[in-house]
């Protein structure tokens, strides 16, 4: 899982109202190489969840610099978009779970891939 | 507590019922046959449709597609300038797209575990048809345009009632599924050692089914072009027949019957066809077996549910595809009438059906052959509880079901499709064929924040691309 599918990740737990972000508990971080699109970055910033961005690769350990708030001049800036393209896509969560900020409700990944199956009754 | 309660209470009660059986009948004919057959994807020569690719394409650098119920992922590669996250509810399924280098997650699509309106596009190829309920369908739609930005473009294919080589007598059908037919890579030895078989048992051959007989003589008649080989003695199957299929079994990938239409091999057509004989003995003794212990009226429909029109083997001189159709006609007003929510219709009380299909097409996925053969080739120790337990359950639940007041045809339905079940736990795939216009008017009338941009038949589906509009609340 990387973490840019981590930053479109939410907990549909019933009854559960801000299930959004998943806590990461990793077990296995596996960094591998992604060919670098500078404007495919900077395409993808305003989607993202910005401080969740960020707080999922502080709790990796791969923070890699990158500023709590988002900069606004990014679109021409390769350190900070490379930075960020390492981060959402480079970095990838192999075994682990993801926890549900509010239900406490654990998907496991397994295999690089999370199983965000709920039961009858959660739903 | 007033009338008008009880009876909203009632029809709470009775939706959240039917809501478990559609779940179940769902996780026994979609969730676990994709399990069981996943192992047989092999998407490596399988063209993507050029309409899919298009519009994959057609989305900016820097997208985000959410391709729902992706199976394997053979449509991921496309567009390698957006990102593209797939999912599906079937483990295996997805663990093969992520073998493949593929982005992927293990979800229900009636759930999808997306934050609202994030992606760019949405991807939803043969996943709807699967679910068994107006209902659950129109959720499944909601949930994909939940997902996408106002703006954003969301494509729907479901597999289509009207079909060239396909006839669907009813809406909501099982679809055998099995692999690819074994005749392209079978030695002329075995092949030659099967014939010999088929003939050695036809000679064999006789017609003792007494019930049968009695109630429906087009179906004798029918079932006399097919009864032919082994009535009754299945475990005394040639041994070479046995391997052959068991090889066929383990080394054919299921797309490869795609490569038929282009063979055009004569002596494969032919084994083709005895292989197909074959499958439909294996089918038929389910049949008989279930007819054994069960013998209820209505089981003829079922019987003649599953007999198949293969109006394209090159054997079958014995029932022509229009005998068939007149055989079929005692059922043929359901037909007229199963366009509605399967509950709907009071007056007809089976609206599940099994059909055979032999057809080299549009599978949306892939091609299903020959039933039956699955369950021989995967003979497991607990399968003899498994079919006590299967009677056992259809016992209970034809006594529970003369308790009940009969006019909850859902209900009816689902445990008709228990029915048709092959006992052995044949990999039977429920599908909700759609007939022209329906999805679209699906879309209209239910999902407002969808707005119909286009909708077309390709590949023996009914598609639609959709937009998502803002709609103003007040």
């Amino acid at each position: 899982m990387k973490l840019l599918t981590h930053n479109l990740l939410t907990s549909h737990v019933k009854g559960v109202l801000r299930g959004y972000p998943l806590i990461i508990q990793a077990n296995e971080v596996k960094v591998s190489n992604v060919d670098f699109n500078q404007s495919f970055v900077a395409r993808m910033i305003p989607k993202l969840e910005w401080s969740a961005l960020i707080q999922a690769a502080d709790s990796l350990g791969h923070l890699s610099d990158l500023p709590q708030e988002l900069i606004s001049d990014y679109e021409s800036n390769e350190d900070f978009l490379r930075k960020v393209h390492h981060v959402m896509l480079e970095v990838e969560v192999i075994e682990g779970t993801l926890k549900c900020p509010e239900s406490g409700r654990e998907f496991p990944i397994i295999r690089g891939i999370p199983n965000m199956l709920l039961h009858e009754e959660e739903t | 507590m007033s009338s008008n309660h009880r009876n909203r209470f009632n029809d709470k009660e009775r939706r959240r019922d039917m809501e478990k059986e559609a779940s179940e009948l769902e996780r026994d004919h979609v969730h676990s046959v994709y399990e069981k057959i996943a192992p047989y994807f092999n998407d490596a020569r399988y063209k993507a449709w050029p309409k899919v690719q298009e519009f994959l394409l057609a989305q900016e650098p820097g997208s985000l597609i959410a391709d729902i119920g992706c199976g394997n992922g053979k449509y991921l590669h496309i567009n390698s300038k957006a990102f593209k996250l797939g999912s599906d509810y079937c483990f295996p399924l997805a663990e093969s797209a992520r073998n493949r280098g593929y982005e992927i997650m293990v979800c229900d699509s009636l759930c999808l575990p997306y934050r609202n309106e994030c992606f760019d596009a949405v991807l939803s190829i043969a996943v709807i048809h699967h679910l068994s309920m107006k209902e659950r369908r129109i959720r499944a739609i909601k949930e994909m345009a939940r997902i996408l930005r106002v703006g954003g473009q969301i494509m729907i294919y479901v597999w289509a009632m009207e079909q060239k080589r396909r006839k669907f007598e009813k809406q909501d059908i099982f679809v055998p599924w099995s692999p690819a037919p074994p005749p392209l890579i079978l030695s002329n030895n075995s092949a030659h050692a099967v014939k010999e078989s088929m003939k050695h048992r036809h000679r064999k051959q006789t017609l003792n089914n007494q019930h049968l007989r009695n109630t429906a003589s087009t179906l004798e008649m029918h079932k006399k072009g097919r009864r032919t080989y082994f009535l009754g003695d299945k475990e005394t199957l040639d041994d070479s027949f046995e391997k052959s299929l068991r090889l066929n079994f383990f080394s054919r990938s299921l797309d490869s019957v795609l490569d038929r239409s282009s063979g055009g091999n004569q002596q494969s057509q032919h084994e083709l066809g005895i292989f197909h004989k074959y499958s439909i003995q294996l089918n038929e003794l389910s049949t008989e077996q279930l007819f054994e212990q069960n013998k209820p009226e209505n089981f003829m429909r079922h019987i003649f549910t599953l007999f198949p029109s293969y109006s394209q083997h090159p054997d079958d001189d014995a029932v022509r595809p229009d005998a068939e159709s007149r055989s079929l006609r005692p059922c043929s007003s359901t037909f007229r009438s199963s366009n509605a929510e399967l509950r709907s219709d009071t007056e007809h009380p089976h609206c599940m059906e099994a059909i055979h299909e032999c057809s080299k097409l549009s599978l949306p996925d892939l091609v299903s052959h020959h039933k039956g053969v699955a369950v021989r080739k995967q003979p497991k120790p607990s399968s003899l509880l498994k079919q006590t337990d299967f009677y056992e359950h259809l016992n209970k639940t034809r006594k529970d079901r003369s308790l009940q007041s009969p006019d909850n045809e859902y209900d009816l339905c689902v445990q008709n499709g228990q029915e048709v079940v092959n006992p052995q736990g044949a990999c039977l795939r429920y599908y909700h064929v759609f007939r022209k216009g329906e999805l679209v008017e699906l879309i209209e009338q239910h999902i407002p924040e969808l707005h119909v941009v286009q909708a077309y038949f390709d590949h023996a589906n009914w598609c639609v691309i959709a937009e998502k509009v803002k709609v103003w609340t007040i």
